[in-house]
């Protein structure tokens, strides 16, 4: 679990005991990340795991989790969010 | 962590998993394993080995399943500090929450332990039939013609069925799971109710510890 911060962005990482790591990038002043990360790993449990056309390692094209993920956003920072790949919490990348 | 705290956060993560029918559960996965034997033609150690992999494809889902679950609920099992320890968890906390069962860990050595299981779910309904016989028996009786086929040399063949590991699975499950945390271990069925054996073991030993299994690409220069 780890947070760096400079540039106008905070960039927050979650490793998961199993490899997994999860990033996260945000606007400075960005509160709650660690918890989210948190939940992120729980959505990647029920929707990624489970989806039985996912292979693991592959990226993520899995409707629900996207639709998870989303909802999820909107809680956090509602209307905060402006796009998939803009607005102010960004793209979440998995890596092995 | 102590053996308490263990078996409580196994009764916590259980109260919080959504729950199935128990019997619709057995009868489906009495449903998939008839489906192996006709699909590999009563062949009993290739469905053995193949309920084991199917179980290695659940387990290695599972563990993140059970990890971000305990994340979430302020469930805190640390990092194993021995091989016990991951036995504890994998028999209190991974049997509890997703199964509800109650299992004990027991003949645990450095590298390996026994895990015995008192109520098997999937169990429920079955009973394994004589060995020996043809293989599925139709519904006019006669078994002949498939015995012909199966035999080969125009023998009915004979069916061990006391050699099939009706709840091979978990053993699967134990495999994958344990391998996302890098420790490869071989895992069998000891002792089976379902063959006439008082309680269900299953033995799991410890093969090796896998190192960190970043790509090349990701390990510093």
């Amino acid at each position: 679990q780890e947070q760096e911060e400079g540039d106008g962005l905070i960039l927050c990482c979650f490793q998961t005991r199993t490899g997994v790591k999860f990033v996260i990038t945000a606007k400075p002043g960005t509160r709650g990340l660690k918890k989210t990360l948190r939940e992120i790993y729980v959505l990647y449990a029920d929707c990624t795991l489970k989806d039985p056309f996912y292979e693991l390692e592959m990226p993520i094209r899995c409707e629900l989790f996207t639709q998870a993920i989303d909802d999820l956003m909107e809680r956090i920072d509602p209307g905060g969010v402006s796009g998939r790949n803009g607005g102010g919490n960004d793209g979440i990348v998995k890596l092995r | 962590m102590s053996k308490s705290n263990i078996t409580a956060a196994g009764h916590t993560l259980w109260g919080k998993m959504p729950k199935a029918n128990t019997e619709l559960f057995a009868l489906t996965y009495g449903s998939l394993v008839t489906e192996l034997i006709k699909d590999y033609d009563n062949d009993i150690d290739e469905i053995n080995k193949q309920l084991d992999r199917i179980g290695y494809s659940i387990g290695v889902r599972c563990i993140d399943e059970l990890l971000s679950k305990c994340e979430v609920n302020g469930v805190d099992i640390g990092p194993c500090n021995s091989f016990q320890n991951t036995a504890e968890v994998v028999a209190k906390i991974g049997f509890r929450c997703f199964l509800g069962m109650t299992c004990d860990v027991t003949n645990v050595t450095e590298n390996s332990f026994s895990l015995f299981l008192y109520e098997n779910p999937l169990s429920i309904f079955v009973e394994l039939p004589e060995s020996g016989g043809g293989g599925l028996n139709d519904d006019d009786g006669g078994v002949d013609d498939f015995g012909a086929a199966a035999g080969g040399s125009g023998g009915i063949k004979r069916l061990e069925w006391s050699k099939l590991k009706y709840s091979n699975i978990y053993c699967g499950v134990i495999r994958g799971a344990l391998e996302q945390v890098n420790m490869k271990v071989s895992c069998n069925f000891a002792r089976d109710v379902l063959r006439g054996d008082d309680v269900n073991e299953i033995k799991v030993e410890l093969k090796e510890m896998l190192a960190e299994g970043a790509g090349e690409e990701y390990q510093d220069e």
